[in-house]
């Protein structure tokens, strides 16, 4: 036996008790990784590299105002911008309301989106078919197997956000990173069924030439429509989808507010815990001492009972954490914030984070009792009843 | 009182030791002198509240007077420091509980083998040590068992080589024997015996029962904190 099995053992010494403190510390890191992960996929992770090149214009005002069409040959001749279509977002219901069968539709133009994500991939002639086929669509490969689409497919996609109903056929199948999984379909489709979308986007997405052009090209576009009836915002899509979700509230107080509130508690928990198995034990402990353990070997004693058991509770936590993760990425119901859930992954920096917060839970938790533990008298803890 | 050919092991002089319940002074220990032997095999008799255990904790260096001087194998253990105490206690006294006092979690052998913990011996020196001191106790096949696979007797005999095993010059035994059945406390005492005849450990021994006092070579009486004539 050493000291570390010692401590494992009085660990494990209550089951149930240990149990339940490692799923609150569990279930409390668990929460908080998840939260750290958003928070990594929102704010520093930049993604791709050719993110970096791809920039949405929209309406400066808001989403809800849609730009004239013929802004496209203008942003075009900024210098720096490669390649631009309309990217517009359709909500039409598939089949029903269920949340498997909602998806992200863009209307866009067949003939140049595959410039602007030129990192996506589709058979030559499957983009032929599709570019020759004004009622054809182009589907992500998971989102078809999902679906279960094939080639030749009919879909027929009912009117929601926008008063059109949309029947296409599956044209192509491409392969793109998880968070663009979507159905791309031609724009002239949405004009044709609706004269109130006629000549107009709520968005466009460009690519530009190297990520040096980004600023410039941004201030180009912004600047040429300052003074238009539509002027713009252009940003990159991250920053697209960051505002948009900034729209929703201060999310990154949010993030902090529950980070800390789940801390807290944990805290809270742990301490209790181990607060308690001090009490137990105080008649051990004053034997410990009797047979020769000085008071620094009792507060290690303790202190590393505690932090096993958040390390235990921190490790059960992460890994659960990226179980939740995955389970959120996948899950069909993500649309707006599918391209931060799908990008949002446990790293190993995240990880190390998680249980060095595990490690001071553990050690804060253990403190009080472990030094109570060791500066105990050790008369009154052999008359100790309990 | 050792001649001057034994060699004195406790050298108590003067002990005192008082305490505030409530807003009386309690005397546990009233100006206790004793010299005790090496080798010597002690009986402490008393009634309860007598002082028996008080005096006991202090040679043990877990207790100390509020006056008085106390010298253990020569050395006054109350300037020890907190790490030093720990540490000659690990090394100089073997101290064996009423209750036992075993590891719940732990087995025979992992009880027998904490003290040890402490020591710098290896792995494999630690196992012949406790089997060793199993071995002494007449345990030798209950190294695996928990202490709630054990009987009462069985029990204090594991607490009794956990006390034995750092090989410790003084053995102390607060009612060793006072909660077993009287089969299992001969047997202990037994074992108490052996271990002063023949590995000449000096046992102080704390008891209200004659029948264990007999095993002493001397029995001393306390009363009221007071250490009775000889």
């Amino acid at each position: 036996m050493t000291l570390l099995h010692f401590v494992g053992k009085n660990a494990l010494r209550n089951h149930r008790r240990s149990a339940m403190t490692v799923l609150s510390i569990g279930f409390s890191l668990l929460l908080l990784t998840f939260l750290v992960s958003l928070w990594h996929a929102f704010y520093q992770d930049a993604g791709p590299p050719d993110d970096a090149l791809r920039l949405l214009t929209r309406h400066r005002v808001s989403l809800s105002f849609l730009l004239p069409a013929y802004y496209r040959e203008r942003i075009r001749k900024v210098p720096g911008v490669v390649a631009v279509v309309p990217w517009n977002w359709i909500g039409n219901h598939y089949k029903d309301d269920k949340p498997e069968h909602f998806f992200a539709q863009y209307a866009t133009d067949p003939d140049e989106v595959f410039q602007v994500v030129s990192d996506w991939t589709i058979p030559p002639d499957q983009l032929r078919a599709w570019q020759q086929d004004v009622s054809g669509a182009a589907v992500e490969r998971r989102l078809a197997a999902a679906q279960g689409w094939k080639l030749g497919d009919h879909l027929f996609l009912q009117k929601n956000l926008y008063p059109v109903d949309l029947e296409l056929t599956v044209r192509a199948i491409y392969d793109a990173p998880p968070e663009a999984s979507a159905l791309l379909f031609n724009w002239k489709t949405l004009e044709a069924g609706n004269t109130f979308l006629r000549d107009k986007t709520d968005t466009f997405l460009l690519r530009v030439d190297a990520p040096a052009s980004v600023p410039a090209v941004e201030a180009g576009i912004d600047t040429q429509f300052r003074n238009a009836p539509a002027p713009t915002r252009t940003e990159t899509q991250k920053a697209f989808q960051l505002d948009f979700l900034n729209s929703l509230g201060n999310i990154k107080a949010f993030i902090i507010a529950i980070a800390a509130a789940v801390g807290f508690a944990i805290l809270l928990v742990s301490g209790n815990t181990m607060a308690m198995t001090v009490r137990e034990r105080t008649r051990e402990v004053a034997v410990l001492r009797t047979i020769g353990f000085p008071r620094r070997m009792i507060l290690g004693l303790f202190l590393g009972e505690a932090v096993t058991l958040a390390l235990v509770g921190g490790m059960l936590g992460i890994l659960g954490a990226r179980w939740l993760i995955a389970g959120v990425a996948a899950s069909p119901q993500l649309t707006l914030f599918a391209g931060f859930f799908r990008r949002a992954r446990v790293t190993l920096p995240t990880v190390l984070f998680g249980l060095l917060v595990a490690a001071c839970v553990g050690l804060l938790s253990g403190l009080v009792p472990a030094y109570r533990a060791a500066r105990m008298n050790i008369v009154a803890g052999l008359r100790h009843i309990g | 009182m050792p001649t001057a050919a034994e060699t004195t092991i406790v050298q108590a002089r003067n002990l005192q030791k008082s305490f505030k319940r409530d807003s009386f002074e309690v005397k546990a220990l009233d100006d206790v002198s004793i010299d005790i032997a090496e080798g010597e095999f002690l009986a402490l008799m008393g009634p309860s509240g007598s002082g028996k255990t008080t005096l006991l904790n202090m040679i043990a260096a877990i207790d100390r007077p509020t006056g008085g001087e106390l010298l253990v194998m020569g050395e006054n253990i109350f300037r020890l420091s907190d790490q030093q105490s720990a540490k000659w206690r690990n090394e100089k006294i073997g101290y064996i509980f009423q209750s036992f006092n075993l590891i719940p979690v732990l087995t025979a052998f992992e009880n027998v083998e904490l003290p040890l913990l402490l020591t710098k011996l290896n792995k494999q020196e630690r196992r012949d040590h406790v089997l060793t001191a199993l071995k002494l106790v007449g345990l030798e096949d209950r190294v695996h068992h928990l202490p709630k696979q054990l009987s009462g007797g069985q029990e204090q005999r594991v607490a009794i080589a956990r006390a034995i095993v750092t090989d410790p010059q003084i053995l102390l035994a607060d009612e060793p024997t006072g909660d077993l059945d009287s089969h299992s406390a001969a047997e202990v005492l037994e074992i108490m015996t052996r271990l002063n005849q023949d590995a000449k450990k000096t046992v102080v021994m704390v008891t209200h029962d004659p029948h264990a006092a007999a095993y002493a070579h001397l029995t001393r009486h306390l009363e009221k904190g007071m250490l009775l004539p000889a």
